[in-house]
């Protein structure tokens, strides 16, 4: 396979770009997608870059073909993606639904634009609960929000091992100002840091263990009994809580003893981290903790992280209480002391306003 | 200064974005960390258009910020739509030849004219929130560049923009016109190729605007 990027480049790119490029480093031989703003410019550079390394695109009639395109792609063992965003994202539910309930590994690039329905092309957090749990069922997904250049390229690689790693459907979830904004950051190719390639291999067609092949796999999408259904979800359940100490990812910042805990994701996790950096640098007692996957969240974590914050905490999010629920639902059964929220639906936050929010 | 927060503004179609693209790639180049966010969406459709850019020797947090260091307006339209953006200590250059006189005093800036309303001012931000009658804070520094007069008279009406980035350059110190040249040349490579004269005068006009706020600038043959 030709290289994608030379060793550890050091580069000046939008989000888009990035995600583009982390696709090819990573190996994705397919793109299939639909034009909605503020992630076209991943198509327009995997169309652009994508001949040079023999790989494909299809622009498809709309999200759900798009969807559906990639899972097909799937199943015969290629490596795809798609991306989108908000009212795409929606459409994109009815495929990523069959890929949960049939453990497709597919991966999508979400960038968050502001909701309900067309509402702005240009930033939101509102597709959290959408990303986690649009489907008509448990959430058997895996999703990584992302708040830097370097973390979108990381992470857009990361999605595609985990993703046919443990088989479930993989999302990177960024926004409209990650996807437009232009930052440095380190190109390389995955080989050079000691990952292998993506453990793709095709998931039907198989002779047969009675053939003396690999066994066949029954991958199933409807039921004509409960318990059929039931006997099946129980698995797929049981192999994400396995999984999910192994996918979990969090960044904390703090110690023991400290009166508040901050809690924000993606993007505005940096507006956070910056801003309890400069109150800790005052010698307040604040600490900060971003969770890196929100599904599955990093529950263990976030309690540590309080206990270690006098159970409270300040939820801030471009959304109203996405992540907050999320945070409410980790926290665990003893109450909290303090739960705190900094909501601004669709709306950017920045470092001044979460310093002006912190009160101890 | 250590690190810059800056916010360019104008209309769509007078090089807001690759202006501050050019600023950004300059940065990076020169080894800092640099961050630039444009403000998308309406502008296509006849808004004020507005980037972001930040340059910092460390890891650069949040990509918005409620105050500038420095505001460029280069639109009159863009002056009251930047107001927000302006504090104390912020610097301020603005196109004074697009710009009538009423609205701009070196002490005061924007008194008239707010034709249109800050998408962002629509958000309520509970710490900057004001009640009534808004007050114009006083800043720092307030220069006057007639860009669009000089571009028109001394060069070209479209390298107008080049004029300011030199300005712009002159203030912000971190990078050098140098870098910024090569910033441009690396963004327009393909119709610097194609008209090898567009080269030339785009970077006259940085020189230039450099040399308004610095002061004339001997360079070696």
């Amino acid at each position: 396979m030709p290289q994608t990027a030379r060793s550890e480049q050091r580069s000046f790119m939008t989000g888009n770009e990035v995600v583009a490029r982390a696709a090819l480093a990573a190996g994705a031989e397919y793109m299939f997608g639909y034009p909605i703003t503020p992630q076209n410019e991943i198509m327009h550079y995997w169309r652009r870059l994508a001949p040079r390394y023999q790989r494909g695109f299809l622009q498809t009639e709309d999200e759900l073909s798009a969807g559906f395109a990639c899972l097909g792609a799937v199943l015969r063992g290629k490596i795809a993606f798609s991306a989108t965003a908000g009212p795409g994202t929606v459409l994109f539910q009815e495929p990523l639904s069959m890929a949960e309930m049939m453990r497709l590994p597919v991966v999508v690039i979400v960038q968050q634009r502001g909701g309900p329905s067309t509402a702005t092309v240009i930033y939101s957090q509102q597709e959290v609960t959408l990303t986690c749990f649009g489907g008509n069922g448990e959430g058997l997904r895996l999703v990584y929000s992302t708040s830097s250049h370097q973390e979108l390229y990381d992470y857009t690689i990361k999605a595609f091992h985990q993703a046919w790693r443990y088989r479930f459907p993989t999302f990177v979830l960024g926004d409209g100002y990650q996807a437009k904004m232009r930052e440095a950051l380190f190109l390389y190719n995955p080989e050079d840091r000691g990952m292998g390639a993506v453990p793709a291999r095709p998931l039907l067609g198989h002779k047969g263990s009675n053939g003396n092949g690999e066994p066949q796999l029954h991958l199933r999408n409807a039921f004509s009994v409960e318990e059929e259904l039931a006997e099946i979800l129980r698995k797929h359940l049981a192999d994400f809580d396995e999984a999910a100490p192994y996918l979990e990812e969090h960044e904390f910042i703090g110690e023991p003893g400290a009166n508040l805990l901050v809690v924000a994701h993606g993007i505005v996790g940096r507006a956070a981290r910056e801003a309890v950096e400069e109150l800790r640098r005052e010698g307040k007692k604040v600490n900060f903790f971003r969770p890196l996957t929100l599904r599955p969240f990093p529950e263990k974590a976030l309690q540590q992280a309080l206990a270690n914050s006098n159970r409270s905490m300040l939820v801030v999010e471009s959304a109203q209480g996405q992540l907050g629920s999320l945070c409410r639902l980790a926290s665990g059964h003893e109450a909290l002391q303090r739960f705190d929220t900094f909501y601004r639906p669709g709306v950017g936050i920045t470092t001044e306003e979460i310093r002006e929010a912190v009160t101890l | 200064m250590h690190s810059w927060k800056v916010v360019v503004a104008g209309e769509g179609g007078q090089g807001v974005q690759a202006l501050a693209e050019s600023l950004a790639l300059a940065a990076f180049r020169g080894g800092f960390e640099a961050l630039y966010i444009p403000n998308f969406g309406i502008e296509q459709r006849g808004g004020v258009s507005l980037a972001m850019v930040q340059i910092s020797p460390k890891a650069i947090g949040a990509p918005k910020f409620l105050l500038a260091d420095l505001v460029v307006a280069l639109s009159a339209r863009s002056i009251s739509r930047t107001r927000q953006y302006r504090g104390a200590n912020t610097i301020f250059i603005y196109d004074s030849s697009l710009v009538k006189a009423p609205e701009i005093s070196d002490e005061v800036v924007g008194l008239q004219a707010y034709d249109t309303i800050a998408p962002e001012a629509f958000a309520e931000r509970t710490a900057y929130h004001e009640e009534g009658p808004v007050k114009e804070l006083r800043i720092a520094r307030s220069i006057a560049i007639p860009a669009a007069d000089m571009a028109r008279r001394e060069l070209h009406p479209r390298v107008f923009n080049m004029i300011i980035l030199g300005a712009i350059v002159a203030v912000v110190k971190m990078v050098t016109l140098e870098q910024v040249k090569e910033a441009l040349a690396e963004k327009l490579e393909r119709r610097f190729k194609a008209d090898p004269q567009l080269r030339e005068l785009n970077f006259r006009a940085l020189q230039l605007g450099y040399e308004q706020v610095a002061g004339p600038v001997h360079t070696a043959v």
